[in-house]
């Protein structure tokens, strides 16, 4: 697997591409930055939801029971999944007692995380993604670059060839008004023919057992109002104690993402329809464990608005597959270390510390301070590069010996192309400044 | 062990954070009208209506969930609509199937009322339970090629509204 910044050297080899990369990311941030201007209490609702999640972490277990009775009073069956095996092989279970070897399902983080798209497949069951940026993607056998804009790493003339060869539109045809149409007129057909839809699910009440889905297509209610049975996937954070708190996480959910007042579509599941299961997965994987670190606890008031990967100048220089994570961006570079430390040192790195992730995010996470202290704990583990390892070493005993600095300086200064090599990563692409003739310590003695 | 059981005994009670309470503070100044236009909706009078879509089909509950693909124009009563972002509240009771306001090709919603933002329109809502209910802002919509905005995803292709206030 490529690293980070192997993987976003290959992006960034296409300078346009990049750029159109970067600007449609920006106009993304800048929308956000309007809708979220007007409102005056913007900042109060930032610090409402913010302290609603604290409060709910603060109280996970018992939320997390309340929610559970009241669903099943509900009509509607709780699963709990410890890991995403466990998740997988009762998704699986469900469906295989429905006799169904084709599904509908709409946008779900989670279900990623938990490659639930290839378990299912090893078992002989397809399942097609409705949402337009995840079918986009699917088809092309890659995963999502972004999650609220999964085909963002794409331009349209991509999308034009993928539908041509898939679903038969004319070659060279890449009006997005007229893909759109195939599209819609494609998975029609399946959302009347599944019996089984997945979803995920943006938030959970605990006081009503009801649980929220937002899209703007409407493909997550197409899905699940027609099948018979629905299941709908969700971590464990995705709890929220009331009702009423829907209101500040709504407000702020789609102006954040995407400079929405709302989305299209904001469905509240309460109960199954006349002759429909509705299943609830409950998923830990990982959670628990970032829970009982105080360091890292934050990182699970997300609502995954992808704010911090819109603002972020190296997501968006670097696109989302750099990020080898389901969940690229900032908020992933935090995630992804809790699960598995090794797989995702580079992570960390693949940041300037600029701040701006934590300035954006809706429920005021501090991103930034977690991406350091990823960083300190990461290197404290041993998992450093070589390169890295020797390279802080040689920094460190050079600024602790004088004698030892005055010397390096002087050598620099004469045989400055020592660092200008491909050694040195900060040289590549860089043009490097002209080092001066003399020391500052030089020049002050001369005075 | 029970997944549920080692999950609920990991989560260690952590320090107490008050929960803050109902919001205070929120603006009231906001124009519905305006709103369903950022949204992509358009506002018709029942004369307007009638010239528009004088095929539409209301609510009827004899049509189940599939006869209503062949729908060209359905209508339906919304509960109220919220100013801020031009939401309007539907319930499954006043639906012909949960999937309607979905899988017809125009919608028309009528709407009675309307409350300035989200915390009335929960306010409004109060413990209410309905099995299904949800905020429709505008018509079915999708940016997912290359950002530019299309109108008719999966959902209605466009939406109507006749206020009633």
């Amino acid at each position: 697997m490529l690293s980070h910044a192997e993987a976003s050297e290959n992006f960034i080899a296409d300078a346009d591409r990049t750029d159109w990369h970067d600007e449609t990311l920006w106009f993304v941030r800048e929308k956000r930055d309007k809708v979220s201007k007007v409102l005056p209490e913007w900042e109060a609702l930032r610090e409402h939801a913010s302290q609603i999640k604290d409060h709910t972490l603060a109280n996970l277990g018992e939320y997390l029971q309340a929610f559970e009775a009241k669903a099943q009073a509900n009509g509607i069956t709780v699963h709990w999944a410890a890991d995403a095996a466990e998740h997988n092989a009762i998704v699986h279970d469900i469906i295989a007692a429905q006799g169904s070897k084709i599904l509908v399902k709409s946008k779900s983080m989670l279900t990623e995380e938990c490659h639930l798209n290839d378990y299912l497949a090893s078992k002989g069951i397809e399942v097609v993604d409705t949402d337009l940026g995840e079918r986009i993607v699917q088809f092309r056998n890659e995963a999502p670059s972004h999650i609220v804009l999964p085909a963002i790493h794409l331009k349209k003339e991509d999308v034009g060839e993928t539908f041509h060869q898939f679903l038969g539109t004319p070659k060279g045809n890449k009006d997005p008004q007229f893909l759109t149409e195939a599209a819609r007129q494609h998975l029609r057909g399946h959302f009347l023919a599944s019996e089984v839809a997945i979803t995920g699910v943006n938030f959970a009440v605990a006081e009503t057992g009801e649980f929220v889905v937002c899209t703007n297509e409407g493909n997550a209610d197409m899905g699940a109002h027609l099948a018979k049975v629905h299941i709908a996937c969700m971590g464990i954070e995705k709890i929220i104690p009331k009702r009423a708190d829907l209101a500040s996480f709504l407000r702020l959910l789609a102006r954040s993402a995407t400079g929405q007042l709302i989305t299209t579509y904001t469905s509240h599941f309460h109960k199954p329809r006349e002759g429909q299961e509705i299943h609830i997965m409950l998923i830990d994987n990982g959670r628990t464990r970032q829970l009982a670190d105080p360091k890292y606890k934050n990182s699970l008031k997300c609502i995954r608005c992808a704010a911090c990967f819109n603002t972020c100048p190296v997501y968006r220089r670097s696109g989302g597959h750099s990020y080898h994570q389901p969940v690229a961006g900032p908020i992933g570079s935090i995630l992804a270390p809790n699960i598995d430390k090794k797989a995702n040192v580079d992570l960390p790195f693949a940041s300037t510390l600029c701040g701006s992730c934590s300035n954006v995010c809706p429920v005021k996470i501090n991103i930034h301070e977690q991406l350091w202290f990823w960083r300190q704990d990461l290197m404290e583990a041993g998992l450093a590069p070589v390169g890295k390892t020797i390279g802080m070493k040689l920094m460190a005993f050079t600024l602790a010996n004088p004698v030892i600095y005055r010397i390096g300086g002087s050598l620099l200064r004469r045989f400055a192309g020592l660092l200008n090599t491909r050694l040195n990563p900060w040289y590549k692409q860089r043009e490097m400044p002209v080092a001066p003739q003399e020391s500052f310590q030089e020049w002050y003695k001369k005075r | 062990m029970s997944a549920r059981e080692q999950i609920l005994g990991k989560i260690e009670p952590l320090a107490e954070s008050k929960h803050p309470g109902a919001f205070q503070g929120a603006s009231e100044e906001f124009d519905f009208r305006a709103s369903l236009a950022v949204v992509g909706a358009r506002v018709m009078t029942m004369a307007e209506l009638e010239t528009e879509f004088p095929g539409r089909r209301r609510y009827d509950k004899t049509l189940d969930g599939l006869s209503l693909a062949e729908i060209e124009v359905l209508e339906i009563d919304g509960e109220f609509g919220v100013a801020e972002n031009g939401a309007i509240w539907l319930l499954e009771e006043a639906l012909p199937h949960r999937v309607a306001p979905f899988i017809c090709q125009h919608l028309v919603i009528n709407v009675k009322k309307i409350v300035p933002h989200m915390h009335a329109a929960y306010e409004e809502l109060g413990k209410v339970n309905s099995g299904f209910g949800l905020f429709l802002s505008g018509p079915s919509k999708t940016a997912d090629i290359e950002q530019s905005l299309v109108i008719g995803a999966h959902g209605a292709r466009s939406l109507t509204v006749v206020i009633h206030a």
